[in-house]
């Protein structure tokens, strides 16, 4: 697997100016974007408070969800899962002794190591230009629980992929999966200012170790407790959905046909 | 040994077939006819080891569907299948070690990186020594005369240059069941020639057991030693190359120009009829007629020029291929082996 990653990493660094955007451009148009929408939400509102939380809070929250979100979402590497059994060129990986899951794990820790690395530099340098509260010594933990949720994440995706075998074409899937994981990660807004039952709910899914605990965390909301829970929370959604996606993958080989070559 | 053997290996393609138009298509959201095509009939074979099989066939006649089924890239429909003692399906990684598979239309090396690179990668997955890897990569490069591609990126290489390196990358574990797709479609004839070489140097070397597809019959007649013909799914033929070309007869082709072009139609020998005006004749005959033909020929003009060739290998399968075609058409019963 670290060959896969070592892979990811190799082709990254082939093309300068796509990682120049990937790592520096868009986390900070990303992070400037959400800050500018939660200084608008405070001007217009006239509430100096939000749920106990001050205007610098929120704004912190916005920055480093935008980032984390940004680790922990797997648009590409599950694009190309999905056009590799489309395409066939999925028989490149099923020809050798690597499975697909950990061909691609591999490749998206690789590539998530990479970018983050780099990227960091964007969240860091604006809150220290705003001064905006971050406890940065929490930052190994909440990546931590971030990182773990990706192998989730590549669960979910290899499930999506699978279904390419029954339906071929399913990229819309992907498009329509992310966009409620938007709404269930705590990347719009810090999930428990929602009212119950949705906080409760929302919090006790997987999902929310996505962004909004280890955001939290990070940004002293939460107590590292709430990472503890993360980890356990994940890992009951791995034995969930793994043994789905498992099912799925195995279903879909036997229909195989080796499209196109 | 037995390497590979298939006892009734049946794949069957799901397909569905889609009128033209929009309204056909809006009703296929919910109305689907769905059909079964048969792309490889019960298959019963056996391959020992250190054989090298050339599978021959026109375009959809089940080759590539055979070699998927063999490397366990899909799942059979009906029957059985050991490669090594293997179920090809099981994916064993201690199988998929042992074997490898080049599909000639269709890259397995890594498009943004250099070859080398690629095989650095394949060396982790494989559980190859490092060194050991390169010093492979080297010394096959060396023969392929491609060593000075190695650290370009695959998506600048030639369409040569990359089939060479694809060719590395499918050796470097030394398999000892080799499936080989095409591997010399579309490339020119020096990079066509040099593959060739280097295949038939490699198989005599290290002795693998190898399935060959190609389209180019030069490919089939320097390398195999035993030929499968395959026809709508069914094997129509299996047996070496000598006894192929020897049991489809023994043709010849004989061209000759005539000095006086007859001016009336005339049959010649009962063999062929010769319409009125023609000068240059070109016709492919089984060798025992010819001399007949000739003096038939002779009888009726003074010949100017005369050939008389063999026919090629290339011409032979073409023919049986169409034979074969025709009596398939004609008739729902199995072709006639040769």
């Amino acid at each position: 697997m670290l060959g896969c990653a070592r892979l990811a990493a190799l082709q990254q660094l082939e093309y300068r100016f796509n990682l120049l955007a990937d790592t520096m451009i868009q986390p900070f148009v990303v992070g400037l974007v959400e800050i500018t929408l939660w200084m608008a939400f405070f001007a217009s509102s006239g509430q100096a408070e939000l749920a106990g939380f001050g205007r610098e809070y929120y704004l912190s929250y916005a920055l480093w969800a935008a980032f984390i979100s940004r680790v922990s979402t797997s648009w590409m590497y599950e694009s190309l899962m999905i056009q590799d059994i489309e395409l066939g060129t999925v028989n490149s990986v099923l020809v050798r002794p690597i499975s697909f899951f950990e061909y691609y794990l591999g490749q998206l820790m690789g590539y998530k190591v990479l970018t983050t690395a780099i990227s960091l530099m964007a969240p860091i340098t604006l809150c220290l230009f705003l001064d905006l509260p971050v406890s940065l010594s929490r930052l190994p933990l909440a990546l931590a629980l971030t990182f773990y949720y990706l192998i989730l994440v590549h669960v979910i995706s290899m499930i999506i992929a699978s279904l390419g075998f029954f339906f071929t074409r399913i990229h819309h899937l992907t498009v329509a999966k992310n966009i409620t994981l938007w709404m269930l990660t705590g990347e719009f807004f810090p999930l428990d200012i929602a009212p119950e039952p949705f906080k409760s709910i929302l919090t006790a899914l997987p999902f929310s170790s996505a962004v909004f605990r280890p955001v939290g965390y990070l940004t002293e909301r939460l107590p590292v407790s709430t990472i503890y829970e993360g980890f356990l929370s994940v890992t009951i959604g791995l034995l969930v959905l793994g043994p789905v996606a498992a099912l799925l993958w195995n279903a879909g080989r036997r229909r195989y046909s080796g499209t196109g070559a | 040994m037995i390497n590979i053997e298939t006892e009734n290996l049946t794949r069957t393609y799901e397909t569905y077939r889609k009128p033209e138009g929009l309204l056909k298509s809006i009703q296929g959201l919910w109305a689907r006819k769905v059909e079964q095509k048969v792309a490889v009939h019960p298959t019963t074979l056996s391959i020992a080891k250190g054989e090298i099989v050339g599978l021959v066939g026109s375009n959809g006649a089940g080759k590539t569907t055979l070699l998927k089924l063999l490397s366990g890239l899909i799942h059979p429909s009906g029957g059985s299948a050991k490669v090594l003692g293997y179920a090809p399906t099981s994916r064993d990684p201690e199988f998929l070690k042992r074997i490898s598979i080049l599909l000639g239309q269709k890259n397995q090396l890594w498009w943004d990186l250099p070859p080398a690179d690629s095989y650095d990668l394949l060396a982790r997955i494989y559980e190859i020594n490092p060194i050991e890897a390169r010093s492979r990569v080297r010394e096959l490069a060396e023969l392929l005369q491609c060593s000075e591609q190695l650290h370009v990126q695959l998506r600048r290489l030639s369409l040569g240059e990359r089939m060479k390196m694809e060719i590395i990358g499918a050796l470097l574990h030394q398999p000892e069941v080799l499936f080989l797709d095409e591997p010399t479609i579309g490339l020119d004839i020096i990079a066509q020639t040099t593959i060739r070489e280097f295949l038939a140097t490699y198989v005599k070397e290290r002795k693998p057991t190898l399935i060959l597809t190609s389209h180019y019959m030069d490919d089939i007649s320097l390398l195999a030693d035993r030929l499968l013909l395959i026809s709508q799914g069914s094997i129509v033929y299996d047996g070496s190359v000598e006894e192929f070309v020897a049991k489809a007869e023994n043709r010849q082709t004989l061209s000759l120009k005539l000095l006086n072009p007859p001016t009336t139609d005339v049959s010649i020998a009962g063999h062929f009829q010769l319409e009125a005006g023609t000068r240059n004749i070109k016709v492919e005959l089984a060798a025992n007629v010819i001399g007949d033909v000739l003096q038939a020929l002779m009888s009726l003009s003074p010949v100017q020029e005369i050939k008389i060739e063999e026919v090629e290998f290339e011409d032979v399968i073409h023919s049986f291929m169409q034979q074969d075609a025709r009596m398939r058409a004609s008739s729902s019963a199995p072709a006639a082996r040769v």
